[in-house]
């Protein structure tokens, strides 16, 4: 047997125990991200942050990577979080997260502070995140000895600057660096990448990746639980509707992450353990207990998809079906079986 | 040397491309003209989000040194006009944290105009809108508030009516036939240029006095100089225990941002019959702003001073005729609901039916493709 206990540096710390909450009744009152940011109205990373830190609790620390997350947050001297936040770089969330918890197990082991479970929680947007943070994330989640939650809230472009695309946007929909026009319609040519399923088998010793819908809040905190409980780096991707950049009525963004999932645009599953278990209505499109609505329903309700022809909206229907299909691991791994 | 300045008030991102066209078109008119002008943005409202309030301003001159002057400052005061392309703004507007609230003609010049797109009546606009000090004019498009997103415009013309009506309550600034042809030029639509003439024709301006509006004092912060400020730029955040509100014990009050109350993003509110309510939790679960309280007796209270109107609560709610968006235009404050329901259940009902009347709620953005068109098609006007 091999020595495997490279944390040779500092003693194991134990996460904290955070049980599942078993159905809304039995989520708790206490809020740690309050009113007062300066977010878009119906804005579901909003959302997500006040389910983060309900899940977390009050011995949480936040991290937050540049995006609306982080100036939203921090509008002109004035937060609504009530757990300790920090700022750090568009591409270093994973390092920030890293490097506070070592600093935190050192100053455990040194006895300049009380040895105790905090958690570690790294936000980053889907620019932030799936793109320019993916190598710092990538090293976070190979750095075993440490417990830290890299959590990505995807609303599948760089929002905050007012929509540029990133690695997550969706095929074809507009933004600031994709506007259809008269001879080239679709600008954004790229597929969205499949960046959960990349992280869960390309770092086989992180205990937990998972994906949620902020339309699914219980499951999507008790995720969060999961993944600070269970020891380790772990990786949870959201994806949060977004009216501004979507170009929807606020009052559907509930409902927009719904027909994500029930399109299978979105598939919700989590890797724990080296297991795969596919959640909710994505756990039932596999077994054929759900028929996934037309992605039609989804792209319609969108400004950002308003220049879709019929045509488009085939090619992106086309591209789901492969996806639960076609697909080694449906919804999940892309390989052609052999 | 005459230099001319417009302020355009409308809410971010839904009415950002209908603010920038007022401006643009203005410039473009005067430059037909002779004059050299620029339209911008306010700086501080970037990154716009979807409802905040937002500005972006139109500065003509016939020299530069006068324009160069306008420019150097922050926010251009003393407007000659001041465009509101929203009456629920009328309430004031908060654009972000230690902004307080600021009256919509705060800005505006004495003897100016207020120009307001709104279906009510200048009467009761004018009792909205806080009082000034000073005689300004108020003057009215008739048209409900025209919202749409980033990507897809609703080309119902109100940008073109309000340059046309703009033309008449400032001539100064640029005259109809110049502004006329510069929409021909712009659009190179001749029903824009005949909804722009209608406007001037129909735009008619009521004089207000000094003393005359809202006399509530709008809240406003002492802001804190950099000697105030924390070393490491470190922002106290919010304590994590709840508030002590007197008649809420054994409920949850979160404490709030005190210096962003940012209720002047709503447009809509939504009202909660109590008697129905099952207590599921879904509102208050799914609000991305944390604005319900709990009470005491287990209900959700949607507090006034933090929703911001986005209408997720009542997408949620699982009962019919439990929670419904009513447009803002129908509240004059921001009273617990629950705490009207509890002295007075017969006559919270009563209210709260009467409220509802002021449905249909307001268009609100992008619902599918071609509604637009639709609602442009649907329209006697």
């Amino acid at each position: 047997m091999p020595d495997t206990d490279v944390d040779t540096f500092a003693d194991f710390i134990a996460t904290q125990v955070l049980d599942p909450w078993k159905g809304p009744k039995k989520v708790p009152a206490e809020e740690y991200y309050t009113s007062g940011h300066r977010t878009c109205q119906g804005c579901e990373s909003a959302q997500l942050m006040k389910l983060m830190a309900k899940a977390g609790g009050p011995r949480s620390i936040v991290l937050g990577a540049t995006g609306c997350m982080y100036v939203a947050n921090t509008t002109y001297y004035s937060t609504p979080w009530a757990i300790p936040w920090m700022h750090t770089q568009l591409g270093s969330a994973g390092s920030a997260a890293t490097g506070t918890a070592a600093g935190l197990k050192a100053m455990m082991r040194k006895g300049k502070m009380k040895k105790e479970p905090i958690n570690i929680i790294a936000v980053c947007g889907d620019g932030g995140g799936a793109d320019m943070g993916l190598s710092a994330i990538s090293a976070a989640l190979q750095h075993t000895q440490y417990n830290l939650l890299i959590l990505l809230y995807d609303n599948e472009s760089y929002a905050n600057t007012d929509i540029q695309v990133s690695g997550s946007s969706p095929w074809g929909a507009n933004s600031t660096f994709s506007p259809p026009g008269k001879v080239k319609r679709i600008m954004n040519r790229r597929w969205k990448k499949n960046t959960a399923a990349m992280l869960a088998s390309g770092h086989p010793e992180c205990r937990y990746v998972a994906t949620v819908c902020t339309a699914y809040p219980v499951d999507a905190m008790n995720s969060v639980r999961k993944a600070l409980s269970i020891g380790g780096p772990t990786f949870v991707h959201s994806l949060d509707p977004c009216p501004k950049g979507w170009d929807y009525d606020p009052m559907y963004s509930h409902e927009l992450g719904e027909l994500a999932v029930e399109t299978g645009i979105w598939p919700l599953y989590e890797v724990e353990e080296g297991k795969l278990k596919m959640c909710g209505k994505s756990k039932r499109i596999v077994s054929g207990q759900f028929k996934r609505k037309p992605v039609r329903e989804y792209l319609r309700r969108q400004g950002r998809f308003a220049h879709f022809t019929d045509e488009d909206i085939e090619y992106f229907q086309s591209k789901i079906d492969d996806m639960w299909e076609k697909w080694l691991i449906p919804g999940v791994i892309p390989f052609a079986a052999p | 040397m005459s230099t001319g300045s417009v302020e355009v008030i409308y809410r971010g991102i839904f009415q950002k491309t209908l603010a920038k066209n007022i401006c643009r078109g203005i410039v473009l008119a005067a430059r037909r003209e002779g004059k050299i002008g620029i339209a911008f943005g306010r700086y501080g409202d970037s990154p716009e989000r979807n409802g905040i309030p937002a500005k972006q301003f139109a500065v003509v001159s016939d020299n530069s040194e006068e324009l160069e002057e306008h420019l150097a400052k922050y926010e251009p005061d003393n407007n000659d006009v001041t465009i509101v392309v929203d009456d629920a703004l009328c309430k004031g507007v908060e654009s972000w944290a230690w902004y307080g609230l600021q009256p919509i003609n705060k800005l505006l010049a004495d003897g100016g105009t207020l120009v307001v797109t709104s279906t009510q009546s200048a009467n009761k606009l004018i009792k909205t809108v806080h009082c000034k000090g000073a005689p300004y004019n108020l003057a009215i498009v008739k048209s409900p508030a025209s919202f749409s997103g980033l990507w897809v415009y609703k080309d119902d013309h109100t940008d073109v009516r309000l340059l046309g009506a703009l033309t008449k309550v400032a001539p100064q600034i640029v005259s109809l036939e110049s502004m006329l042809e510069a929409i021909k030029e712009q659009w190179k639509d001749d029903l824009k240029v005949a909804s722009a003439k209608k406007a001037y024709n129909a735009v008619e301006s009521t004089p207000v006095g000094a003393d005359q509006g809202n006399d509530e004092v709008p809240f406003s912060f002492d802001l804190p100089g950099w000697t105030k400020m924390e070393e490491g730029l470190v922002i106290r955040g919010m304590d994590a225990k709840p508030q002590d509100v007197p008649g809420r014990d054994g409920g949850y009050v979160p404490t709030r941002n005190e210096t962003f109350k940012k209720f002047s993003t709503r447009t809509m509110r939504p009202v909660i019959n109590f008697d129905t309510c099952t207590k599921c939790t879904l509102c208050w679960l799914n609000c991305p702003d944390t604005c319900f309280d709990i009470t005491p007796d287990g209900f959700y209270d949607a507090n006034m001073e933090a929703c911001c109107g986005c209408g997720v609560c009542e997408a949620v709610c699982p009962v019919n005729e439990c929670v419904t968006m009513v447009n803002e235009e129908a509240f004059e404050n921001h009273d617990s609901q629950w705490e009207m329901w509890g002295k007075d259940k017969e006559g919270y009902l009563a209210w709260l039916s009467e409220k509802i009347t002021h449905l249909p709620a307001r268009s609100h953005g992008f619902h599918h493709v071609g509604q637009y068109a639709e609602e442009i098609a649907d329209d006697p006007a």
